[in-house]
């Protein structure tokens, strides 16, 4: 019988006869396989990146903000208020079995002088439990204690990067004074690196005791902006925030539906991020899979000319003995190698391009795009070279033979 | 060369053995629009194994289309066409492809070599077809190439070989496959004499190991090496004789 290596070698022949058609011809496979793995790992990274910067909010975290929200009651309007009894509403065990740790958050953004070393903070006042929630950990000194949110202490806890930004290379920053805005704050702390894969950079910060940051940078208020609230775990993190919404209603007299402040759940702001990151690499697939689709018309277009070009070989061929299903196989495996080497080539400059930071965003191979990229070329040169081959195996062999 | 021997084939069949060629009443015409041109008519012929036909006629009196029945390559719109004793109208794809590859070798006009591949690949080719293993089909085709006269040549592409020389790639090709019938469709009209000459020494030697030759030929003088001369005029047959052919180097 004839063999399979014996028609590889023949197609491989009928490949080398034109090397520049058939390098153009990959080309199309060859950029419709590397656009796949690039634009899915684009579409990979970006989804990595925003699930990363929702984790470096906090690990099982909800967030109330009451940015400014009013609420109507009757004839006068009031103005909801987070402040100190939220917090021990909140902390209470028997209404919030679910809350593990209630923190204020005044955020503010100054400039941070030592001696001629200045740098552009994020202030954040707060209470010492802040630190675990949004997943600080201090790497020498120590945090901020309860004690000096009660004694109003100028003390600092510095983020990795403005501590480098702060202090030169070999100088210890711990007991040293900085300036934020107008006030002298001492250092007692450095916290250890947290990468800068958010959108704003969380080593950046300044993390004081909320009640020094009032006095100093943004005056006293009987409110807070904003609250920290750390769950117990991932899979109560939804009972904690019924808790939350529940007594937050009761203290301002209404339902939860209408409550005034804005709860974010960082496990359903991971869910939506997710999906969208998905909806979005879907996306990107689709254009990577149009571009797949114009080099597979390619290959199709070109070995129809092939078969045109070669009839006379055909008739040849099928005069000396070829059946119909070697023909067939032979334009088949032709165009099957056409395909899987653009594939091939085209994965290996998918994978070396997603090196390459692009349009901000570190791409990240997905595991699934290089087999599935390879796998689609093959099917390419497959559904591409069928017809062609079909039309090949079908001519008869005195037309072939007549053919000028 | 009993590889390319035929006689001992012969000697060995029953003498009852079927002819080679045995066409009976075979028409074949084409629609051409509303004309419908009959390019062979109740054509009946028999060739018998070891014989060497020439066919010959005019211009569009049906050779080309009687050769492409006879090679299995059409089938004749009506009649009926055996060869060595198989209606050939019962065979699929697969049977006839196997009659083509084992049975026929074909000697084309334009030589018909494939491009891009060596006068070695060219001429084992068919032996691939067949599924010959690779070292017997190495050695046959370079016994068949050797002798053609080509031992020297088996690595040159078509394009590096004189039309002579292409021409006997295509005999050893045809005979490599040790087949039961040569067809050849105006083996020489592509050759000047010299080589035509050459070509038709080797057919009558081909002949002379007991080989059967169906040749296609314009030319009266090719004609003359044949052992039989079949005339064709208007896609019938009007005359059939048999001829003392003449020797080469006369
Ligand atoms: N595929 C076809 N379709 C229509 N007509 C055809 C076809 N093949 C052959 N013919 C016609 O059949 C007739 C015989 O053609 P054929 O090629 O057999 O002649 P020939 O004897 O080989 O001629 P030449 O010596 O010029 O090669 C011609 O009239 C030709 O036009
Ligand atoms: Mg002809």
């Amino acid at each position: 019988m004839f063999r399979l290596l014996d028609s590889v070698r023949m197609a491989l022949r009928g490949i080398g006869s034109n090397w520049l058609r058939t390098l153009l011809t990959m080309l199309g496979v060859l950029i419709g396989v590397a656009s796949v793995i690039v634009l899915l790992a684009i579409g990979t990274g970006s989804s990595q990146s925003i699930q990363n910067s929702i984790q470096s909010l906090g690990t099982n975290t909800l967030t109330v903000f009451s940015a400014g929200q009013f609420s109507s009651s009757g004839p006068q309007i009031r103005f909801n208020q987070l402040n100190a009894q939220s917090i021990t509403l909140l902390s209470n065990r028997e209404n919030a079995p679910d809350v593990k740790s209630v923190s204020p958050v005044i955020s503010t953004s100054v400039t941070a002088t030592n001696g001629t070393l200045t740098y552009t903070t994020s202030v954040i006042g707060s209470t010492p439990s802040y630190l675990a929630a949004s997943n600080y950990t201090v790497s020498a000194g120590r945090a901020i204690t309860s004690a000096d949110v009660a004694a109003h202490a100028q003390v600092v806890d510095l983020g990795a990067s403005a501590a480098s930004g702060l202090f030169s290379v070999g100088s210890n920053p711990l007991g040293q004074q900085i300036t934020l805005g107008n006030a002298q704050f001492t250092v007692v702390g450095l916290l250890a690196a947290k990468g800068s894969s958010g959108l704003s950079n969380a080593d950046a910060v300044a993390i004081a005791p909320y009640t020094a940051v009032e006095d100093q940078l943004t005056g006293e208020s009987t409110s807070f902006s904003e609250l920290l609230i750390q769950g117990r775990s991932a899979s109560t993190l939804s009972l904690a925030q019924g808790e939350v919404e529940s007594i937050l209603a009761a203290q301002n007299d209404t339902t939860v539906a209408s409550l005034p402040f804005t709860v974010l759940n960082q496990a359903s702001l991971i869910s939506t991020a997710t999906s969208s990151a998905k909806t979005f690499t879907t996306l990107l697939g689709w254009v990577a899979a149009v571009s797949l689709l114009v080099g597979a018309i390619g290959v199709m277009n070109i070995m129809l000319v092939t078969v045109t070009e070669r009839t006379r070989e055909i008739g040849i061929r099928k005069a000396i003995g070829a059946r119909k299903l070697i023909v067939l196989f032979q334009f088949l495996v032709e165009s099957v190698v056409i395909s899987f080497l653009g594939g091939v080539i085209g994965a290996a400059a998918g994978i070396g391009v997603s090196h390459f930071t692009i349009a901000g965003v570190k791409p990240v191979l997905a595991s699934y795009s290089v087999p599935l990229a390879l796998g689609v070329a093959l099917g390419v040169g497959v559904l591409a070279g069928i017809y062609p081959a079909y039309r090949a195996a079908s001519l008869r062999p005195v037309d072939a033979l007549r053919y000028e | 060369m009993t590889v390319f021997d035929a006689r001992s084939d012969a000697a060995s069949a029953p003498p009852a053995s079927p002819p080679v060629i045995m066409l009976a009443d075979v028409m074949k015409s084409y629609a051409m629009g509303s004309e419908v041109v009959h390019a062979v008519r109740h054509v009946d012929l028999r060739v018998d194994r070891g014989e060497f036909v020439a066919i010959v006629g005019a211009s569009g009196s049906g050779k080309s289309t009687l050769m492409s029945i006879t090679g299995c390559l059409d089938f004749p719109t009506s009649g009926h066409y055996s060869l060595e004793g198989v209606n050939i109208r019962d065979l699929d794809d697969r049977a006839l492809s196997r009659i083509r590859n084992t049975r026929i070798g074909f000697v084309f006009q334009g030589f018909n070599l494939i491009p891009r591949m060596s006068a070695l690949q060219n001429v084992e080719l068919p032996l691939v077809y067949g599924g010959i293993p690779h070292r017997e089909r190495r050695q046959r085709a370079v016994a068949a190439l050797t002798l053609v006269g080509l031992a020297n040549r088996l690595d040159h592409w078509p394009n590096e070989l004189s039309g002579g020389q292409q021409q006997r790639v295509a005999v050893a090709r045809a005979i490599g496959t040790n087949p039961a019938l040569i067809l050849a469709d105006e083996p020489t009209g592509a050759l000047d004499t010299t080589s035509s000459l050459e070509l038709m020494a080797l057919f009558h030697e081909l002949h002379a190991h007991g080989r059967t030759i169906v040749m296609i030929t314009h030319e009266h003088d090719i004609a003359a090496f044949a052992s039989r001369v079949v005339e064709l005029r208007d896609g019938s047959i009007i005359s059939d004789r048999r001829q003392e052919p003449t020797s080469v180097g006369a």
